[in-house]
């Protein structure tokens, strides 16, 4: 019993570990596939979205392969530390605490964040003092999540999702006041829902340096690549071309 | 009728997932549980600290930190000792962890610590004039192992695997965390690109509540083989 169970972890071994050298012919981005327009999954399980079609752009122009890996958002830098993939490429926005574990490249783009409520609603997004009380939605994790925290600490309630559209559930379902999102997720969403014309924009601004890849600190030939091929697609024409087909505003940076 | 939007095959392959998973995970259990129940019984001191140490570390901590702790943890494990080798020897390689083994392991590593105390619980159970009957009729141990230990321990055991193995199917929800994509994780993908929830977490949830009917059942057939002989009521 003991040896069959000794021989069966050896061949279970050897079986699921496959040995590959760092030499970029092929790299692995890896994507929540939770956020539309950016990236989502079609009926058929294919990727579709403006970061998935930059994506395949910036590796067309480095000249290698990439494969897409779909992982949960929480466990997205844990994943590219383990070296599960070569790049985190979900719309994932610079920020000091994730520099401390992650390499950025240049930012690729930059979209406001902004305040979705009740049309009817009395808050004024400009006066952080109007909101006092208010339970507002964000997404753990994000830089609106930390602007919040920062910002309405003991003034108002802040309640965490692991999702933008979880988010604007509760929006809808009055659980929430007020949430503060990507301005293009939000309005996605809203006009995805038949409830979605109650709600407005109250008010937007710009938040963080913008979203990049997050690559592994070792890894900085990748970045020298990546940086590259990100400045020749946003010269040539090629970024705009996506952007034109998600966005009808520049969100280019 | 549910309108999936297309996303029902992709569903259906998501809970094929789910249940090769679960299944897996299952098998690794039950050996796992077996083995750690014989060793807390055990008269060897080592052995019952070490399967103690085992329930009680598993059980203790919560399965979603196990499943992030076992799977990154190892991968970065691994990464050390090959970026060690790599500056020593210039010689660069990467191990990959499988998602879907290492996913069977944990919960199956998970689920043993559970199953080691039902076993432990059910060889107590048996009473102790058979094995000495057995031993009496010039049995070995293995042989007072598999035909009086065994039956009669798993008709104690039952419930408790039964009850276990539930919990079991809606952990392997959990995996989504370490990138596998199951019926759960496809159908927070669809309703987050057609914006309609519960249009997809329904059919989950009936797909969930379908295999658990179906192992009722099996469970029943199962606890009429190991009855036979006991005389209920």
């Amino acid at each position: 019993m003991k040896k069959i169970l000794i021989a069966l972890a050896g061949v279970l071994a050897i079986t699921t570990m496959s040995v590959q050298a760092a030499d970029w012919s092929v790299v692995r981005l890896g994507v929540d596939a939770t956020y539309p327009p950016f990236e989502s999954k079609d009926a058929n399980g294919k990727l579709v979205g403006f970061e998935v079609e930059l994506g395949e752009a910036v590796c067309k122009e480095m000249g290698v392969t990439c494969e897409w890996v779909v992982q949960d958002w929480d466990g997205i830098i844990p994943g590219l530390l383990a070296r599960k993939y070569d790049a985190i490429f979900s719309s994932m926005s610079i920020n000091p605490e994730r520099a401390e574990q992650v390499l950025f490249t240049e930012p690729y783009y930059t979209t406001p964040s902004g305040w979705f409520a009740k049309k009817s609603s009395s808050y004024n997004a400009t006066d952080l003092a109007t909101l006092a009380g208010a339970r507002v939605g964000v997404q753990r994790g994000t830089i609106q999540d930390s602007y919040a925290s920062d910002k309405l600490a003991g003034k108002a309630t802040i309640v965490r999702y692991t999702a933008a559209d979880e988010i604007v559930i509760d929006l809808f379902a009055g659980r929430l006041d007020l949430v503060l999102i990507d301005v293009p997720v939000g309005e996605d969403l809203l006009a995805g829902d038949t409830r979605g014309g109650d709600f407005g924009l109250l008010g937007s601004f710009v938040l963080g340096d913008g979203a990049a890849a997050a690559l592994r600190k070792r890894d900085t030939d990748l970045a020298d690549m990546m940086n590259k091929a990100l400045r020749t697609v946003k010269s040539n024409g090629v970024f705009d071309a996506i952007r034109v087909k998600y966005f009808s505003y520049d969100i280019k940076m | 009728m549910l309108d999936l939007h297309g996303y029902g095959p992709a569903i259906f392959m998501g809970a094929v997932l789910t249940i090769e998973v679960a299944f897996l995970s299952l098998l690794v259990a039950l050996v796992l549980g077996l083995l750690g129940a014989v060793a807390k019984l055990s008269p060897y001191a080592p052995l019952r600290f070490i399967a103690t140490v085992y329930t009680t570390v598993i059980r203790g901590v919560p399965d979603l930190v196990l499943m992030l702790l076992i799977f990154y943890g190892l991968q970065i494990g691994m990464n050390t000792l090959s970026d060690w080798i790599y500056e020593r020897f210039d010689y660069d390689f990467f191990i990959n962890i499988d998602e879907f083994v290492a996913g069977v392991l944990t919960i199956g590593f998970i689920f043993g610590a559970y199953m080691s105390e039902t076993f432990r619980g059910a060889f107590l159970a048996v009473d102790k004039g058979q094995i000495e009957a057995g031993i009496a009729y010039g049995m070995n141990k293995g042989k007072v192992f598999r035909r009086i230990m065994f039956p009669q321990m798993m008709r104690h055991a039952l419930p408790g695997l039964s009850n276990n193995w539930l919990v079991l199917l809606k952990t392997t929800a959990l995996v989504s965390l370490i990138g596998l994509t199951d019926m759960t994780r496809l159908a927070k993908e669809a309703s987050a690109s057609t914006h309609e929830p519960f249009v997809f977490f329904v059919p989950v949830a009936a797909i969930y509540l379908l295999i658990t009917i179906v192992s009722e059942v099996g469970f029943k057939a199962v606890e009429k083989k190991y009855s036979v002989g006991v005389v209920r009521g």
